[in-house]
């Protein structure tokens, strides 16, 4: 059985007036326990709102999400009870925290899950040992840290619920590059820890052909593919003709290839791409 | 939704009262009232609605938007009105109890209603038909002379306090929804709980949305100073407000009504 599966999902904002607009439309994939998917789309392709469905933030307009088998609007009075299921870290976490310390804002999650006393703190500790928030920090105010540890607090507060699943919706947005190292790192360290299912909404190509299993593809509020990473990365014109391209070293590589070099198609990230040219130099020697 | 939240009640139908000089709309409407309130009897007030039920064609604006308004303030309506049917004389139709009923009093009932019916229709034309930008600026340069007793810059920082605020409260709306969708994902029961539950439940929704108000308030103020701006003297408009021939004709109108109104009163 599969862990996630979206049927025929759609919305459209605005029902009833004139201002209507269909955001998605007739979306559906199914994922299994423990995938890393990645969605990519362009600005305004639906990918947020598509994500907000996954744990009852939105209602469908039509279509059902199934977690685990069971239908999640099958009891709308329940539906809180799908949150701590599947987590869902939203743009820009650390504009969400709010408690006089970085402690009591992890705990704000599970214990809105009912947890309290030892399981509670222990549940804090581990999550903050998992994935690197420091002891000393725990009675600081969540104000006074720097923009790159808010949003590590501010993920860890997610975390705490040990959802199965876990969403995130541009985790690397506006970090530099050791604050997405560190992110990409927690996120890595988390699914090890937990097996848990997770899925990223991420502008950047290079951070999905790093992480990402499957990639699900989304145009103007539809699913144009869902299929291996190395099989989407390897449609390039498909993807630049909907306002996306392949990752930096892919597009390197294909130029290379144009010029006459003899190279593999499928090189998507760099590690990839050193192993390819180490191999020719070897070739090389050994002609 | 906290988007349906209208602030500021805009509607763009294109009109000539639309494009009116926002000083002129807002003399005009205080004109209005005083002109509603002259009026002594039903020849005066019937004048006066005749009036309005022009200005409500001429906006071009959906009858079922000024129902909106009337029936947010229909319990005041039906209050007034009840109060009045036991404050006349005349014939005595019938009693409740110690309380009579009398022609004079449905009477001044009815009046007293339409009266506030169209207090109502009146200024609501002006906020659907005035953007909130062209009202603060109305405002502004009617309250003008108030530089002459040493007031010079609080008028234009008044006006410019206005004028952010309403731009701002898109903004704010649009971030509370979002930072309410945040805590729902992390678990927090915005709906159900008692009073004090529920108070207590804003608390993460309430603080996140301080934060970023002065966050922005101080980056705003960043932008501003770094365009050199300061709400001194001799600084000039790029909207300059002017006076047309349809201000003119539109103001001619209104005052011929308001005669006649006055009129009704004597003659009557």
């Amino acid at each position: 059985m599969s862990v996630l599966e979206v049927k025929g999902l759609s919305h459209t904002y605005g029902g009833n007036t004139p201002f209507y607009s269909d955001a998605i439309s007739n979306i559906s994939f199914t994922v299994e326990q423990g995938e890393m998917i990645g969605i990519i789309g362009h600005t305004g392709s639906g990918k947020s709102t598509l994500v907000q469905h996954l744990n009852g933030i939105l209602k469908p307009t039509q279509g059902e999400i199934f977690i685990d088998g069971k239908d999640i609007w099958e009891r709308p009075k329940e539906i809180r009870k799908i949150r701590s299921k599947v987590g869902l870290v939203f743009q820009y976490p650390e504009y969400q925290l709010f408690e006089e310390t970085v402690y009591a804002d992890i705990a704000f999650g599970p214990k809105n899950m009912g947890l309290s006393g030892d399981e509670l703190k222990n549940r804090v500790l581990d999550t903050c040992r998992l994935i690197g928030v420091k002891d000393e920090y725990l009675q600081k105010s969540p104000f006074d840290l720097s923009g790159g540890e808010k949003r590590r607090v501010a993920i860890a507060g997610v975390m705490a619920m040990r959802p199965q699943i876990i969403v995130f919706d541009e985790p690397t947005a506006g970090l530099d590059p050791k604050g997405r190292q560190d992110i990409v790192k927690i996120i890595n360290d988390y699914r090890a820890a937990t097996n848990a299912t997770v899925i990223i909404i991420s502008h950047s190509m290079e951070d999905m052909a790093m992480l990402a299993d499957k990639l699900l593809v989304l145009s103007k509020g539809e699913v144009v593919m869902f299929d291996k990473t190395e099989n989407v990365f390897a449609q390039g014109e498909k993807l630049r003709s909907i306002g996306l391209n392949v990752p930096i070293v892919t597009r390197v590589f294909d130029a290379l290839r144009e010029k006459g070099y003899d190279l593999p198609k499928d090189v998507f990230t760099v590690s990839r791409a050193v192993e390819a040219l180490k191999q020719i130099k070897a070739g090389d020697r050994n002609a | 939704m906290l988007k349906d939240i209208t602030f500021g009640q805009y509607f763009d139908s294109k009109s000539v009262i639309h494009k009116a000089d926002p000083r002129i709309k807002i003399v005009l409407l205080v004109l209005i009232i005083v002109f509603i309130f002259l009026a002594k009897n039903f020849w005066g007030l019937g004048l006066a609605a005749l009036f309005i039920l022009i200005t409500m064609l001429v906006s071009k604006i959906p009858v079922k938007m000024y129902f909106k308004n009337l029936k947010a303030i229909l319990p005041i309506l039906i209050f007034t009105s009840i109060i009045n049917v036991f404050y006349g004389e005349g014939d005595v139709l019938f009693s409740i109890w110690r309380f009579d009923v009398t022609t004079g009093g449905l009477e001044r009932a009815g009046f007293m209603a339409l009266r506030i019916i169209l207090l109502i229709i009146a200024s609501s034309t002006l906020t659907y038909a005035t953007t909130p930008n062209d009202l603060t600026d109305g405002i502004e340069s009617l309250l003008s002379p108030l530089r002459f007793i040493g007031l010079k810059t609080a008028v234009h920082t008044l006006a410019m306090m206005m004028t952010i605020a309403l731009r701002f409260i898109p903004t704010l709306v649009e971030e509370a929804e979002k930072i309410m969708n945040a805590q729902k994902a992390r678990g927090a029961d915005l709906e159900s709980g008692n009073l004090k539950e529920k108070v207590k439940a804003l608390i993460p929704i309430l603080i996140p949305l301080l934060f970023s108000a002065v966050r922005r308030a101080a980056e705003l103020a960043d932008a501003m100073e770094c365009r050199c701006y300061n709400s001194g003297e001799g600084k000039t408009r790029m909207k300059q407000l002017k006076l047309h021939f349809r201000d003119f004709s539109i103001s001619f109108i209104t005052l011929i009504f308001g005669t006649g109104v006055i009129l009704c009163n004597i003659f009557m």
